[in-house]
C-alpha cells in the first residue's frame, strides 16, 4: 500500500497526459476530431493507408528487432567486461559514459556523415561513391540499426554492470570453491543474474526504437516509411485532410508498443523481475 | 490539441471534458479582417513598442539565418521590436502549430509572422488562419506594384492582404561546368542526360519544397508546355495532364542516383550529394544563395546555372501573420521594415541573402534606386531579369498536394 502511494504522483502524470493523447488520436484516427468539416466517425484513414500501414509496421518491426539483438549482441559481452576484467574497466566504463548522454539525433548525423556515399568512411577507404553499399537510406535500415545498437549498447552494458556489481564476485569465488571451472561459472552464475537485466533493457531499447522518430527519418529512406515517420509526415501535411491518416498510423504505432509491451512485462513476470 | 507534440507536451491546459467538447466543434473557417487596418501608421508604431515578435521561417538557408539575425533583428530592435528568429524544417511546421493554436483558442500564439507562400498559405487561408486585410496600412507597400501578379496572386490565390510580400525567386538548375561540359538545356534534356549518365540526376521526395517544384516543371515539360496546363486545378485536368509526367519519371527512375529505389529527403540532401560528387546537378528556388555558396568553398568553383530554353517557374514569397498573434502591431512594424528599400537592398546582396526584391525600380526615388544600382553583379547567378525571362507562372495551390500524393503513389511506391 506504501508503494503504491509513493507511486500515485507519477502514475497520475503518466495516466494523465497518455490518456489525453491517446484518446485525442483515437479519436482523430476515426474521424470524429477533424481539422476542417464535421465530425463523422469512420474508418477511412486506416483503408486509405493499408499498405504503407503495413510496410510501416514491418520496417519498425525490422528496425526495432534488429537494433534489440545488435544492441544485446554487443551490450552484454561489454556489461561482463565491465565488472569481471579489471584491466579494462576503466576505459570501457569512460566508453560507455561518454556514448550515453550523446543525443541520438547527434548520433544519428554522425553515422550518416560516415557511412553516406559521400562520407568519411567511403572516403579513407578510398571507395567510389556509386561503388559504396547503401547503408544509409538503403533497403535494410542499416544505418538506423547501426546508430541504435551503437547507442543502446552502452546503456545495456551499464545496467548489466549495475545489476552484477553487488554480488557477482561473491558468488563466482563460491562457485570456483565449489569446483565449477570458468565457463560453468559464467553459464551458472553469471549470465542467470545478468539475465533479468538484459531483458529488461531489451524491453525498453525494443519499445524506444519503434516509436523513435529522428533515427529513422534522418537515415531511411523515402518509402516504405516506419510509422512515426509515415505519421509525422502525414500530420504536417498541408492537406488538412490526412490529419485522420497521420492518427491511425499514430494509433497503430502505439498499439504495436503496447501489445510488446504486454509480451515483455510477462517474460520479465516470468523470469521473477516482477511479482 | 490533436497535435502530437501538445499531447506528448502540454500536459496542464487539456482536460477530458474540454477534449470532448473540442471534437464536436472545429473552429469556422473565413478569414479574419484585420479590424485595426484603418489606424494611422503613427499608432501602430507606438502599439509596437516593446512588442515580442516570433518569425518562423524555414531554416535551412544558413545565409537567410544570418541575414535575418544579424541584419533584420537589429534593424528592428531600432525600431523598438524585439524580433525573434524561430527556425523550423519545414513552413509545414509552422502551420501545424498555428492550427493548433487556432483550435485551442489561443489568442496569444507564439507565432507572429511566418515566412510563407503557395500551398502553405492556401492550407492555412483554407483555415481561415491568417488575418487578412492589413497590408495595405504598410508604408511600404508603396514601393510595390500594385498590378505585380506575382504579388497580388500566390499561386492561384489572390493575397487579399493576407501576407506581405518578402522576396522573388526563381526555380533554377545547378551543375557543375567541370562534371558536365556539355549540359543539356530543357528538362526533357535533363532526363535525357540522365539516361545517358546513369545514377548522376535525382530531385528531392515531393513534398519536399524543391522536389514539389521540380514535379511542376517537369508537368509543364510533359504536357508540352507550360501554356498547356490551366493554372486552375481541375480533376479533368488533372488525369489528363498526369499520368504522361508520372510516366516519364517512371520510366527516369532506374537511371536515377541510387536506381530511384531512394529520394533525397529535402533540397539541403540534394545539396550534399552535389557537393559530395554523388550526383552532377543540383536545384533550388533560391539562386541568388549560389553565389556565397560558391565564394565560400561549399559549391565547386565552377557551378553554373542552367536555364532552361522554355523558362522556369518563379514565385514571390511573403511574411504572413496568423490571426492567434498576440503582437499584431509589432509583426506590422517588423514586416514593413522587411520591406524597405534598404532592407529589401541589403538582402538582395549576394554576399547578404541574394534574394531579388519585391519592389519596383520605377516606384524607388533616387536614393532607392541608388542602393539597388550599388549591389554587385555576381559571377555566378545571371541577374533576376535574366533568369526570369520567359518565366512560367506557379500553378495553384490545388495542384501542389495533388501531384506530390500522385508522384508518391505513381512513382515512389510502383
Amino acid at each position: 500500500m506504501g508503494s503504491l502511494r509513493l507511486l500515485a504522483p507519477a502514475a497520475l502524470l503518466v495516466g494523465i497526459v497518455s490518456a489525453i493523447s491517446i484518446i485525442s488520436i483515437a479519436l482523430t484516427a476515426f474521424g470524429l476530431m477533424p481539422l476542417v468539416g464535421q465530425p463523422r466517425l469512420s474508418t477511412d484513414a486506416f483503408g486509405a493507408l493499408s499498405s504503407d500501414l503495413w510496410l510501416g509496421l514491418r520496417e519498425s518491426f525490422v528496425i526495432a528487432t534488429t537494433s534489440t539483438i545488435l544492441a544485446l549482441i554487443l551490450g552484454v559481452p561489454a556489461g561482463l567486461a565491465l565488472v569481471s576484467v579489471s584491466r579494462i574497466r576503466a576505459a570501457l566504463a569512460a566508453l560507455t559514459s561518454v556514448i550515453l548522454p550523446v543525443p541520438h539525433l547527434i548520433g544519428a548525423a554522425s553515422i550518416g556523415l560516415l557511412l553516406s556515399g559521400g562520407g568519411v568512411l567511403p572516403r579513407w577507404l578510398g571507395v567510389a561513391p556509386s561503388d559504396w553499399p547503401a547503408l544509409v537510406a538503403g533497403s535494410f535500415p542499416t544505418a538506423i540499426v547501426i546508430e541504435f545498437a551503437w547507442k543502446e549498447s552502452a546503456f545495456i552494458a551499464l545496467i548489466i554492470a549495475a545489476a552484477l556489481s553487488s554480488r557477482l564476485t561473491e558468488l563466482s569465488e563460491a562457485a570456483a570453491v565449489l569446483g565449477a571451472g570458468p565457463w560453468q561459472r559464467l553459464r551458472r552464475v553469471t549470465l542467470p543474474m545478468a539475465a533479468p537485466s538484459a531483458l529488461a533493457g531489451a524491453i525498453i531499447i525494443y519499445l524506444y526504437t519503434l516509436g523513435s522518430y529522428e533515427v529513422t527519418w534522418l537515415l531511411g529512406r523515402s518509402y516504405p516509411e516506419a510509422l512515426p515517420v509515415l505519421a509525422y509526415r502525414l500530420f504536417t501535411s498541408i492537406d488538412l485532410t490526412a490529419r485522420p491518416q497521420a492518427a491511425a498510423a499514430a494509433l497503430l504505432a502505439i498499439l504495436s508498443a503496447v501489445a510488446i509491451a504486454g509480451v515483455g512485462i510477462a517474460a520479465l513476470r516470468r523470469v521473477g523481475v516482477l511479482r | 490539441m490533436t497535435s502530437l507534440r501538445r499531447s506528448a507536451a502540454g500536459l496542464g491546459s487539456a482536460v477530458a471534458a474540454s477534449l470532448v467538447l473540442a471534437a464536436c466543434s472545429a473552429p469556422a473557417n473565413e478569414a479574419v479582417q484585420d479590424d485595426s487596418a484603418d489606424q494611422p501608421w503613427e499608432d501602430v508604431v507606438e502599439q509596437a513598442q516593446g512588442q515580442e515578435v516570433s518569425l518562423w521561417m524555414w531554416g535551412g538557408d544558413p545565409q537567410g539565418n544570418a541575414y535575418v539575425d544579424d541584419v533584420l533583428i537589429p534593424a528592428a530592435a531600432e525600431e523598438g521590436v524585439t524580433l525573434r528568429r524561430v527556425p523550423v524544417a519545414s513552413t509545414q511546421d509552422a502551420l501545424t502549430r498555428v492550427l493548433s493554436e487556432r483550435q485551442a483558442g489561443t489568442e496569444d500564439g507564439d507565432v507572429d509572422l511566418v515566412w510563407v507562400n503557395g500551398d502553405n498559405f492556401s492550407a492555412g487561408q483554407q483555415a481561415g488562419a491568417w488575418l487578412c486585410g492589413w497590408t495595405d496600412q504598410l508604408p511600404n507597400m508603396a514601393f510595390t506594384d500594385p498590378d505585380d501578379e506575382l504579388l497580388t496572386n500566390d499561386f492561384g490565390n489572390v493575397v487579399d492582404g493576407c501576407e506581405a510580400p518578402w522576396h522573388k525567386a526563381q526555380f533554377a538548375f545547378v551543375y557543375d561546368e567541370e562534371r558536365v561540359p556539355n549540359p543539356p538545356t530543357s528538362l526533357e534534356g535533363i532526363l535525357e542526360w540522365t539516361s545517358e549518365n546513369p545514377g548522376r540526376f535525382t530531385y528531392p521526395a515531393p513534398p519536399d519544397f524543391t522536389g514539389s517544384v521540380f514535379l511542376r516543371q517537369a508537368l509543364y515539360s510533359s504536357a508540352g508546355g507550360a501554356e498547356e496546363v490551366p493554372l486552375e486545378f481541375d480533376q479533368g485536368s488533372y488525369d489528363d495532364l498526369s499520368p504522361a509526367l508520372f510516366e516519364r519519371l517512371q520510366e527516369v527512375e532506374p537511371d536515377l542516383w541510387r536506381e530511384g529505389e531512394t529520394y533525397p529527403r529535402d533540397s539541403v540532401a540534394l545539396d550534399q550529394l552535389f557537393i559530395d560528387g554523388e550526383v552532377d546537378f543540383t536545384m533550388t528556388y533560391g539562386p541568388a544563395t549560389l553565389t556565397q555558396l560558391v565564394e565560400n568553398g561549399t559549391f565547386p568553383q565552377t557551378t553554373q546555372v542552367l536555364q532552361l530554353d522554355e523558362g522556369t517557374v518563379g514565385n514571390a514569397s511573403f511574411l504572413a501573420m496568423p490571426s492567434s498573434s498576440g503582437q499584431q502591431a509589432g509583426a506590422k512594424v517588423v514586416a514593413n521594415l522587411a520591406l524597405s528599400p534598404e532592407q529589401q537592398a541589403l538582402k538582395a546582396d549576394p554576399g547578404v541573402w541574394g534574394q531579388f526584391t519585391v519592389l519596383d525600380a520605377d516606384l524607388l526615388d533616387d536614393e532607392g534606386a541608388a542602393l539597388f544600382e550599388a549591389i554587385p553583379d555576381s559571377p555566378v547567378v545571371p541577374p533576376y531579369a535574366e533568369l526570369s525571362e520567359g518565366a512560367d507562372p506557379e500553378l495553384s495551390a490545388q495542384w501542389v498536394p495533388a501531384l506530390d500524393e500522385g508522384w508518391r503513389t505513381n512513382v515512389l511506391v510502383e
